[in-house]
């Protein structure tokens, strides 16, 4: 028997039985929706970091350079007394570099250039006439991708200062061109002076660009933004006289043309200091997705073990619904092979319509709900749920043939069956 | 020529051993109509299922066109069945769902017989039976002496050589049953097909050439043979 006519009577069967056929494939509906969603959402979550890291990274950068640390991670231990700055956020510990510390990563074989991390909280940003904001200050780099609503980057290294568009409204500039060259007031605490009644210091700066709120941010765009140099001045005053004075969380560090990061990474090592590429950063992110994408496809997997059984009951009561059926084509000179193919087939296609209801119901409610989650998280316009064809149609051949091994135990009962038994009238 | 040869079959396992067939042997040249008569239980259906190789009985030969069909493989057997020979059943068993066409269709899918050959041999097998017109209905909306006829195209679709029919009239009345006899030994004579029919209705047997009466699995006694 050809398989062509075998498929089409595994159709036309099925679809005698429209009300069965549907609900076992909309079991397995369930799973091949959650798998296909949980596939887009991971594309999605990919895409969408590999946009952040792409716009907030540098390929021939080093990130989170830190002093290398033996123990610290094993709390059960007292740890040794270190002569160096120490700062504890939340209880975890991390060794600050200073000045000496720059100056030995500068020096390491391959790096081209030292920016140590600054981050400066003003007591309050305004100008004149303005009301009085909060506000942290940045390091403005190169490598984000800022969107401007006006002005730009340029001349950020005199006295210059890039603010988000927020700030532009609240600090009372009806147009974001209107800001451009206006100056604003940045206060800034002494940290060394008595806290009740603090030292405070206005520094005023230029405003050259005011940028729009990114979406694939995750530093800067959110804060004011001065280049390293002014930062360095207002940072100064702020930890002058206090312990933290000349440190720093950590660094980044631009890597020399044509060597690679990692060599670098491996010299810092040597030195002993820790640094990240940007490699290293998106693999944390990547891990994270993929681990909750896996834990999606696991949900999606449950569903489909579950129909595999749904499957077998379904064909099983067809076998047993249609012994005469099976009976007469056998004596009709049907091969085994062949009807144990019709029943493999019928599964098939179970499969099938099941996979492409799945598929096309998570296709669709996907395409609504992207703009709505993109709206809820705030991310404005990234899509978090992107459809790939290629993996919705592994999804639907991979369901194909879960289905078809499903089908095997009840097409091996039919074809074994034997005809004079089936045909007994009885 | 189907020359069955001291065919025993015997059913269950030792003490509780039931002999369904003993030692039968007869010969039914080409182109015969044959009537298997007994009683329920007598093993005439026992009989019908090894000469068409659905049953296997354990002793002797049967021998249809030189060929032993009881030494051939599964795979022999099921192109027999398709090529060579056709059933009706008593309970006609066409698929309910099924419009006619398709339930004709089915033997010649089987035995694989290209598509666009189908169509027309499809066609002449309904016309035989006066079903043309029922072409696209489904087999359930047909009535008893219908669903008989659908069964007789379906049986001669695939042009066979021998017709094996199961109580052929059993359910259905005189009249009705009437039209398919006529059917049957009309394909019988007009195309010098062999026809078996297994039945305990004497007045059908008696249109046949030739009576085989199974009692007890055992040949009672051969009417007809020239």
């Amino acid at each position: 028997m050809r398989i062509r006519d075998i498929t089409i009577r595994a159709g036309r069967s099925l679809k005698h039985a429209k009300a069965r056929t549907l609900l076992t494939s909309l079991a397995i509906g369930v799973g091949a929706f959650t798998i296909v969603l949980s596939l887009a959402v991971g594309a999605g979550g990919r895409q969408y970091t590999s946009d952040i890291i792409s716009s907030n990274t540098n390929e021939s950068a080093l990130y989170n350079i830190s002093i290398k640390q033996d123990d610290s991670s094993d709390s059960s231990k007292p740890k040794k007394y270190t002569d160096t700055q120490i700062a504890n956020y939340g209880g975890y510990e991390m060794v600050l570099l200073n000045q000496s510390d720059i100056d030995k990563i500068s020096e390491v074989n391959g790096v081209k250039s030292v920016t140590p991390y600054l981050t400066v909280s003003p007591k309050y940003v305004t100008r004149e006439g303005q009301d009085k904001y909060q506000a942290s200050v940045e390091l403005f780099h190169s490598e984000v991708k800022l969107e401007y609503v006006a002005g730009n980057a340029d001349g950020i290294e005199n006295e210059s200062i890039i603010i988000p568009d927020e700030y532009r409204e609240a600090l009372g500039f009806e147009n974001a061109s209107d800001a451009i060259g206006q100056k604003i007031q940045i206060y800034i605490e002494k940290g060394s002076s008595n806290p009740l009644n603090p030292e405070i210091k206005a520094f005023e700066y230029t405003i050259v660009g005011v940028n729009k709120k990114p979406t694939v941010a995750i530093n800067g765009g959110t804060a004011l933004q001065m280049a390293s140099s002014n930062m360095k001045i207002i940072n100064d005053y702020n930890l002058q006289g206090t312990s933290t004075y000349g440190t720093y969380l950590s660094a980044s560090a631009m890597v020399e043309d044509g060597v690679s990061t990692e060599t670098v990474k491996n010299n810092l090592n040597e030195a002993g200091y820790e640094a990240k590429t940007a490699e290293d950063l998106m693999g944390f992110i990547f891990q994270f997705i993929d681990v909750l994408q896996a834990i999606l496809i696991g949900f999606g997997a449950l569903a489909v073990l579950t129909s595999v059984f749904g499957i077998i009951n379904t064909q099983y009561i067809s076998v047993l619904e249609r012994t005469q059926q099976i009976g007469l084509m056998k004596a009709l000179g049907m091969r085994r092979r062949d009807v144990g193919r019709l029943f493999k087939l019928e599964a098939a296609w179970v499969g099938f319509l099941g996979g492409s209801i799945g598929s096309v119901l998570a296709v669709v409610g996907g395409t609504i709900a992207n703009p709505a989650i993109s709206k809820a998280l705030n991310i404005g316009d990234v899509n978090l749920i992107i459809f790939e064809p290629s993996s919705v149609a592994m999804v639907v051949v991979g369901l194909i043939f879960v289905s078809v091994v499903s089908g095997i135990m009840p097409a091996r009962k039919a074809a074994k069956l034997n005809p004079i038994e089936a045909l007994r009238t009885e | 020529m189907i020359e069955v040869k001291n065919v025993t079959k015997t059913y269950g396992k030792k003490d509780n051993t039931f002999v369904a067939l003993d030692n039968v042997s007869f010969t039914i040249p080409d182109g015969a109509s044959v009537a298997i008569l007994g009683k329920s239980g007598s093993g005439k259906s026992t009989l019908m299922h090894a000469i068409s190789g659905l049953d296997k009985p354990e002793k002797g030969e049967i021998i249809i066109d030189g060929k032993n069909i009881l030494a051939l493989n599964q795979k022999a057997i099921d192109k027999f069945r398709s090529k060579t020979i056709s059933f009706i059943f008593q309970s006609f068993f066409v698929q309910a769902n099924e419009s006619c066409y398709d339930n004709v269709s089915l033997p010649l899918e089987i035995s694989g017989t290209a598509t666009n050959r189908r169509k027309k041999r499809i066609e002449d097998a309904l016309s035989a039976v006066e079903l043309l017109d029922k072409k696209k209905s489904r087999a359930r909306d047909l009535s008893g002496g219908q669903k008989q006829r659908l069964a007789v195209a379906r049986a001669i679709v695939s042009n066979p050589r021998i017709l094996f029919a199961d109580e052929p009239t059993g359910n259905l009345d005189s009249a009705t049953g009437e039209v398919v006899e006529d059917l049957l030994f009309g394909y019988n004579k007009d195309n010098d097909v062999t026809l078996i029919i297994v039945t305990h209705d004497p007045d059908l047997a008696k249109r046949c050439d030739i009576q085989i009466h199974i009692k007890d699995g055992k040949v009672e006694s051969i009417e007809g043979v020239k």
